[in-house]
């Protein structure tokens, strides 16, 4: 790993600051290695610390991972966890052991260390003793500085070294304990699959079981309900052959009859729509328009509900005659009664300037000249009043002169 | 060609030089969307690649359920995916009718039945998918939010007649009167014969009176 910052010049201890967890920046790769895994808080539990693994997915049901699975014994793993706990506690006892006896040249010497890595597992040799063993705290002597002859780091460094490995050790039954977890979770998964034949993947598994698919539970069930479905469809096949021949008929029949005769028959058609259509209700004035749609026109619950009369139907307190409403409340979609930007616009047979049927006479500027107010009107037909009052002059008509137009200019520049 | 183990050939429509089905690409028997649901899915990627027609089968036998998209992703099915599958192999007449009789996975039945309305002939489909309309095995069908019952002869029904199943819609099949009236099909005697003779007998003595 390149160094933190890119200097050549030595590297200074990192202080000490309340709150913040040292920083490493040694390159000692065992010891950085191990240090970042304190640091951090989660860890991905792996298959096992020999070998690559093949990736856990549920998806793969390869043989060899569920062949292993079955050889694994989870009480012989409870076993040996359970013993390594007490290697693990004896070892941590001599430790401490260890610990106490050389703590007060330890603690001398601690404050002038630059070998950060062994002030970090010190401190939590300090923090393990202390909350793991309720044993009476060493005791701790005010630091006192020793020159680099004077300072036994053998001991500490032997001692540094047992800490790391009492982490180590720690550290290894996490690990354990995670897998065993795993291994729990797979094997479970793998009864399931063995016992269920568990659908890929699938997250709906309860659901699916609901409807059971398997055939032979009642064999005489099935075939009568097999024989209703084959029967519903000899019918729609029959009928749908009987249909074709019924239009067949009837345009064979019309073929035959005279066109007087035709025409008799699509009006009494056209009659008995128009009645149809007259029975429903009518549109009332300025009634919404809704729209029957123009998809699932196939759904039978759909044309049920089409043929209701929507267009007749009126509530209790449906008006009959607009009229009698105030204008702000003549509006065609109620709901928007009272609602921003529904004032002006009424519909739009009120609102239309357009004069629609006015055939009357027309011919431009008279028409313009009389059927409005004064002071829309041209001026020719206004009330003539100063300058304006008597008539004007005719203008010279001298433009067949050469230079006509310019000496005429001239002239009348010459007065000024 | 030899096998092609990924879809590249079949996903990317320029140059389509594989095997086709109706003169065109196989996969554009899908639609556009449904086709990218599929191909994005975690089992199109993990259990379809590289499958051919004997493989095809171990997959088709932990089949389920059938059925096209659901959920609010349109999620597909794996029946959806092996059918992809089929479109993409395109195997010989021989395999989907050996798919088709073998009597032990019902799915696989299904899938081969699905595949033949979508790839063969009109006149090769009703001879085809006819005798599966006296199969009453019970199959789960997988719809939008939930599953469902189904039966053999009522997916090989709706196939035959309906114009959309399973996310896909179909081409369009000429009915089997106007192949019966071209002479290309026989009429269809129905696995009930005899119960529907004797069912008109009954009804048109009763007419009579």
């Amino acid at each position: 790993m390149p160094p933190k910052r890119m200097t050549a010049n030595p590297v200074k201890p990192s202080r000490y600051r309340p709150g913040k967890a040292l920083a490493e920046e040694h390159s000692s790769d065992s010891e950085s290695g191990e240090e970042e895994d304190d640091e951090t808080l989660k860890r991905i539990p792996e298959p096992s610390r020999t070998t690559a693994a093949p990736p856990k997915a549920a998806s793969f049901p390869s043989s060899t991972i569920s062949t292993n699975l079955k050889k694994v014994d989870l009480n012989e793993r409870r076993k040996e966890a359970a013993a390594k706990e007490v290697a693990r506690l004896e070892q941590e006892a001599q430790a401490k052991a260890r610990e106490e006896e050389g703590f007060e040249t330890e603690s001398s010497a601690a404050s002038t260390k630059s070998d950060s890595g062994s002030t970090e597992s010190e401190a939590e040799s300090e923090e393990e003793s202390s909350s793991e063993d309720e044993t009476p705290q060493p005791k701790l002597l005010r630091p006192v500085f020793l020159k680099k002859g004077q300072r036994q780091t053998s001991i500490a460094a032997a001692n540094a070294k047992s800490e790391v490995e009492a982490y180590a050790e720690a550290e290894a039954r996490r690990k354990e304990k995670m897998d065993a977890l795993v291994q729990e979770q797979l094997e479970k998964d793998a009864a399931a699959k063995a016992a269920g034949k568990k659908a890929w993947d699938d997250d709906d598994e309860g659901l699916a079981e609901e409807i059971d698919d398997t055939d032979g539970i009642d064999a005489e069930a099935e075939r009568a309900a097999w024989r209703l479905r084959e029967l519903k469809r000899v019918k729609r096949e029959r009928e749908a052959i009987e249909l074709a021949e019924k239009e067949l008929e009837e345009v064979e029949r019309r073929k035959n009859l005279t066109p007087a005769e035709r025409e008799a028959e699509d009006r009494e058609y056209i009659e008995k729509q128009k009645a149809e259509r007259e029975g429903r209700g009518q549109m009332g004035f300025m009634q919404k328009y809704h729209h029957r749609g123009a998809f699932f026109q196939d759904d039978d619950v759909a044309q049920e509900l089409a043929k209701r009369d929507i267009v007749g139907a009126r509530f209790v307190d449906d008006p009959m005659n607009r009229d009698t409403l105030p204008q702000y409340m003549q509006i065609r979609d109620m709901t928007k009664l009272g609602k921003k930007g529904g004032t002006k616009y009424r519909d739009l047979k009120s609102e239309d300037t357009g004069r629609w049927g006015e055939l009357g006479d027309r011919r431009g500027p008279r028409e313009s000249g009389y059927g409005v107010d004064e002071r829309f009107r041209p001026d020719r037909d206004r009330e003539r009043t100063g300058a304006n009052a008597g008539p004007l002059g005719e203008r010279k008509r001298d433009w067949d002169t050469p230079g006509g137009q310019q000496d005429m200019r001239e002239s009348k520049r010459q007065k000024t | 060609m030899a096998h092609q183990a990924d879809s590249k050939r079949m996903l990317d429509n320029r140059g389509y030089s594989g095997r086709t089905l109706h003169s065109g690409n196989p996969a554009a028997l899908l639609e556009k969307a449904v086709l990218d649901r599929i191909v994005e899915s975690y089992y199109w990627k993990e259990q379809c690649f590289g499958l051919n027609e004997a493989t095809l089968c171990d997959r088709a036998a932990e089949l389920t359920c059938i059925g096209g998209t659901f959920g609010v992703a349109q999620k597909p099915t794996p029946f959806l995916c092996l059918l992809l599958k089929l479109l993409q192999l395109v195997p010989e007449r021989d395999v989907v009718l050996c798919y088709l009789r073998q009597p032990d996975f019902k799915y696989l039945t299904a899938l081969a039945a699905f595949y033949v309305r979508l790839a063969w002939e009109p006149k090769d489909v009703y001879a085809t998918l006819e005798p599966l309309l006296a199969d009453c095995r019970k199959l789960r069908r997988r719809t939008r939010e939930a599953f469902a019952m189904g039966y053999v002869d009522q997916f090989v029904d709706d196939l035959l007649t309906k114009e959309r199943v399973c996310a896909t819609s179909l081409q369009k099949l000429p009915r089997r009167r106007d192949l019966e009236d071209l002479d290309v099909l026989e009429p269809r005697v129905s696995p009930l014969g005899e119960e529907l003779e004797e069912i008109d007998e009954d009804v048109s003595p009763a007419e009579e009176d």
